[in-house]
């Protein structure tokens, strides 16, 4: 069957090339579309799920990341404080202005971290690539990510600048840290941060980072923490999600994406339908004779849904790599497109599924297909 | 030849007046109506006929007449509205979609003046697929396939596509094909219609050949009377009725 349906499909080559073209645009939409999504959900997440804490605590009504209020250092001890917190760590976050080499402001999103010597920081800058980090500790360090670079006119390691009329210094470059806001984010010291954001009060903390004891159980820590007033306690991976699910149903992120994607399948099903559709039409005779002569229908079907699962495969063979194309090419406009092997997996299955559904008008076709028809000259 | 009026002929000889002893197929008082009430349309009326192994017989008759739906009766393509038709040994009228398609691939083989070959085949591969089709569990297709072309005298364009074959060509690997699994009837509608005169009556030629060589039975539906001479009987189709059975005592019965 498989002979006969790979025959029957390379017969007409330009209509194949079609349907080729219709599942190929179709896999790599939805593995673009998809993939963009995961990055830009890895982006909004991304210093959540680089922290090494336990557990973040924040204000109650903190609904994403970069949105949280802040509340008094008070709280921090509090939390410090309860049975099973083996460290804790401040981070403050929230926006300001840089200054520009040519005199212009842009909105930043400040990052402050302790830096208390003596532990290993929960929050750090991470892959660092160029500069000292070690330097954040220091009054006006600053680090931010090569690719925000060109935005904020920074041109090297040491450049100066003010923050809220606050001195500056990059001290280190890092790569692939990047806001999901278009803000760029400034990782610099708490106490430092606190300089830049006056409007925040004396002693802000937006987070609260939790190492729990060894030995002692999270979920007991955390409900601990959710039992002081005012105060929400996620385990990393809950913050992570949290501040995902904001991004992706808030702001309507997901939809779009999930509707391109969508709209890549339904056009890929209905290029393969049509062209499937067609085909069985003009091989219905020779369908019906082999019917008349007691060719089952499950076996007309097998040729069917075997053109279909051709051109699924083949259709993904030129797909797959063609949004590969788009990941590298997307690269240099500083957009992730996350390519992952269950992604791969998932959109082939999609893409066998939207075949195979796209297989059953001419299956209905065939299956009624009244085999003394072809008497009827 | 002689000619009888058909109620003599089943007074005189029974359904049966064919050389064998054994039908391979009956249809007995076989009628078939399309729609109903004010409507409906009898194609077919009281309709009895014998098909005998070795036998070549012609269906003639007028456009309109009835001869397709005996044909398609015969083939158990069609259900008929009233009658019996017996297939090994039983009256296969009232069977459902589970199991005609068998009896269809056991005892019958189509051969259509359109040929309706997939053009994407080559003759080789239109006659395998349809036997494998027949029969899924076939484990030597292509060698069968390549004996029934070779049979049919197409043994050196077996590689050839339709497009690259005359039309008696085409119809001789329509005969290869309808011969797949070895039906013991062969029904042929109009078959040499699309041909010239010199490859018709060569493509009959085989036909009566495999009929008298193979012992199996030739069912043709034609308009041309200068197919009789391959035939042992001519059914006169009429109106939906079987005016006449004609049988030919002079017929070719060997490959001329």
């Amino acid at each position: 069957m498989w002979n006969l349906a790979r025959k029957l499909l390379f017969h007409d080559r330009l209509r194949f090339a079609v349907a080729i073209a219709g599942v190929s645009v179709s896999v790599m939409l939805v593995l673009v579309q998809v993939g963009l999504y995961y990055g830009f959900m890895d982006t909004a997440s991304s210093v959540i799920d680089a922290s090494r804490a336990d557990i973040w605590v924040g204000k109650k009504t903190n609904e994403s990341f970069e949105f949280a209020t802040p509340f008094d250092d008070r709280a921090f001890y509090k939390v410090a404080s309860v049975p099973g917190v083996a460290h804790a760590e401040r981070v403050l976050m929230s926006f300001a202005q840089f200054k520009l080499a040519d005199g212009g402001d842009l909105g930043i999103q400040v990052v402050g971290v302790d830096t208390a010597p003596g532990h290993r920081p929960l929050l750090a800058p991470w892959n660092v690539i160029a500069g000292d980090a070690r330097r954040l500790a220091e009054p006006g360090a600053i680090v931010i990510d090569r690719t925000e670079y060109p935005k904020l006119k920074i041109d090297r390691i040491g450049h100066t600048t003010e923050i809220s009329g606050v001195r500056a210094e990059v001290v280190a470059m890092t790569s692939g840290i990047r806001s999901f806001t278009t803000s760029p984010i400034v990782f610099t010291d708490l106490r430092t941060a606190r300089s830049y954001l006056p409007q925040l009060g004396a002693e802000p903390v937006t987070y609260v980072l939790v190492e729990v004891a060894p030995g002692a159980a999270i979920a007991d820590v955390k409900a601990r923490i959710e039992a002081l007033p005012h105060l929400a306690a996620y385990t990393t991976a809950e913050m992570s999600a949290r501040t995902r699910s904001y991004w992706s149903t808030r702001t309507g992120v997901g939809a779009g994406f999930f509707t391109t994607a969508v709209l890549g399948v339904i056009v890929g099903f209905v290029v393969v339908g049509q062209i499937l559709y067609s085909g069985t039409l003009q091989y219905l005779r020779e369908y019906g004779t082999l019917k008349a002569m007691g060719a089952r229908n499950i076996a007309v079907v097998q040729v069917i849904l075997s053109q279909a699962m051709i051109s699924a495969g083949l259709g993904f063979a030129v797909g797959a790599p063609l949004a590969m194309a788009m990941r590298a090419a997307m690269k240099g406009a500083n957009l992730t497109v996350a390519l992952t092997p269950p992604l791969y997996a998932t959109t082939a299955v999609i893409t066998v599924a939207m075949c195979a559904f796209a297989a059953l008008l001419s299956i209905v076709k065939v299956l009624r297909l009244d085999p003394a028809s072809v008497f009827k000259g | 030849m002689i000619a009888l009026a058909v109620n003599e002929l089943v007074t005189q000889l029974g359904p049966s007046p064919g050389p064998g002893h054994t039908p391979l197929a009956r249809m007995a008082g076989v009628a078939k109506t399309y729609g109903s009430g004010e409507q409906a349309v009898a194609a077919l009326s009281n309709a009895s006929l014998d098909i005998h192994p070795g036998e070549v017989t012609l269906i003639e008759g007028p456009s309109g007449s009835g001869k397709t739906t005996l044909i398609s009766i015969l083939g158990l393509l069609l259900t008929p509205t009233a009658g019996e038709v017996w297939i090994e040994g039983r009256n296969v009228v009232g069977l459902g979609e589970r199991e005609l398609p068998g009896l269809r691939a056991r005892n019958f083989g189509f051969v259509f003046q359109g040929f309706n070959l997939f053009p994407a085949l080559t003759a080789l591969e239109n006659v395998a697929i349809a036997i494998r089709m027949k029969n899924p569990r076939a484990r030597n297709a292509d060698a069968e396939a390549r004996r029934l072309l070779e049979r049919v005298g197409l043994g050196p364009r077996m590689r050839h596509l339709p497009a690259d074959l005359s039309g008696g060509q085409k119809q001789r690997v329509a005969i290869a094909r309808a011969l797949g699994g070895d039906p013991p009837i062969l029904i042929g509608d109009e078959p040499t219609a699309a041909l010239d005169t010199r490859t018709a009556l060569s493509v009959m030629e085989l036909l009566r050949e495999l009929a008298s060589t193979q012992h199996r039975a030739v069912v043709v539906v034609t308009h041309d009377p200068r197919l009789e001479r391959f035939a042992d009987r001519v059914v006169r189709v009429e109106d939906g009725n079987i005016q006449a059975i004609t049988t030919n005592p002079d017929s070719c019965r060997s490959p001329s």
